[in-house]
């Protein structure tokens, strides 16, 4: 049950780039194409899920007085690896990233999943974590490149940073307006079922 | 802990160190021929007549600019019978963040024919308008040679030059113009660093 709460929780509910607005800088700032999104979210994905592992692992080993450095220390040497194996495998993608394949140590949201989560649940739980989180901000880093790709061939204000914020605050807008509606359908479900309920309860008394 | 967190901090270096090692040779490798498809970007009007040739290397005296790569690596073009150009790179260390690095294809004339930035870390949506990805600005110098401006006129507007620097990131095509004027003046004093032959 905890597991699926956690994938709709990177997912949907409470998603990093729209509900939670964590590593905000990246998401802005390199999705102006697909390609530079997919290539910085799948490099995020790898440095989140593999340092709440790590985390988790050793989340016995610290105490408070080293906890931070350690943390920022993993977090550090994975995204240093991250940076060598995309240079190493796909080198225009390296070039078109540029500065923000490192800064990738600086998203907020990588330290914040290992400050709130990693650092007290066990490897499985923290893994998972690591990759609904990483999923859900990838997805975001997607739609928002492939709604600014789409939307600079007619109106270049898409393209250039400006677009970035208002683009995200329309997706942000969007998820707001399901999320309500969908709570609006729950909240129908559940006064349904109670209604029965009290019949049922009625009938055998 | 103190001791603990030196082991983490020796830790992870050895892990990065390993990987370092791992992606060592596939990383040179990339670059090399990232290196060599900018090469025929850049020399296209050569090529129409003329062929990239093995690069030959140039020891350079001391009182060569610092923008040169000691010993020089010259990439000459040839057809038959001739050579038509070549192609040399150069760098600069007074950009915001890092060298940059630069690759620059000449004619006979010592006319730019080509001029990139292939390598450099400048700050996204200032300084890295150098790069073609994002504006043509590296083409405004093809078709010049050092003898066309006065040494005054090799500069960014801000200097009184007659090349634009970007709003808000002058550093940049100061450091690529003035890079570019040491490198040229040097190669016009100084035409037979890049004859292939001796």
């Amino acid at each position: 049950m905890k597991i699926v709460t956690l994938w709709l929780d990177g997912l949907w509910d409470r998603n990093p780039g729209l509900i939670q607005l964590l590593g905000l800088c990246p998401l802005l700032a390199v999705s102006n194409t697909v390609d530079n999104a997919i290539g910085l979210g799948l490099a995020t994905l790898f440095v989140l899920v593999l340092s709440n592992a790590s985390i988790s692992l050793i989340r016995n080993l610290v105490d408070d007085a080293i906890r931070l450095p350690v943390f920022v220390l993993v977090i550090a040497a994975l995204t240093t690896c991250a940076e060598l194996l995309v240079q190493a495998f796909d080198y225009p993608l390296y070039q078109s990233l540029g500065i923000f394949l490192p800064l990738i140590v600086t998203n907020c949201l990588i330290l914040g999943r290992a400050e709130a989560l990693a650092r007290r649940e066990p490897f499985f739980v923290s893994t998972m974590d690591g990759l609904a989180q990483g999923l859900g901000f990838l997805l975001v880093l997607v739609s928002l490149g492939a709604l600014r790709e789409w939307a600079s061939k007619t109106l270049i204000l898409a393209a250039l940073p400006p677009g970035a914020f208002i683009a995200l605050g329309l997706l942000v807008a969007l998820h707001q307006v399901i999320q309500s509606k969908l709570k609006h359908l729950r909240a129908k479900v559940i006064a349904n079922t109670k209604d029965r309920r009290v019949r049922t309860t009625g009938d055998i008394s | 802990m103190t001791f603990r967190l030196a082991t983490f901090g020796l830790i992870t270096s050895l892990f990065v160190g390993v990987i370092y090692v791992i992606t060592k040779p596939l990383i040179i490798a990339a670059k090399e021929e990232a290196r060599l498809e900018q090469l025929y970007a850049l020399a296209e009007p050569l090529l129409l007549d003329g062929t990239i040739q093995t690069p030959v290397r140039k020891e350079l005296p001391s009182n060569a600019p610092t923008t040169l790569e000691r010993p020089l690596l010259v990439t000459p073009i040839a057809n038959s019978t001739n050579q038509i150009g070549s192609v040399i790179p150069f760098k600069s260390t007074e950009g915001y963040s890092g060298t940059i690095q630069l690759l620059i294809a000449l004619d006979q004339n010592q006319r730019v024919v080509g001029l990139r930035a292939i390598d450099h870390k400048e700050t996204p949506g200032l300084g890295d308008k150098i790069d073609t990805r994002k504006t043509d600005w590296i083409l405004s110098f093809n078709g010049l040679s050092y003898r066309d401006l006065s040494p005054d006129d090799w500069a960014v507007d801000k200097d009184g030059g007659r090349f634009d620097s970007f709003t808000g990131a002058t550093i940049t095509p100061r450091a690529v113009v003035n890079a570019l004027k040491d490198t040229l003046r040097y190669l016009d004093e100084n035409p037979e660093l890049l004859e292939a032959s001796q």
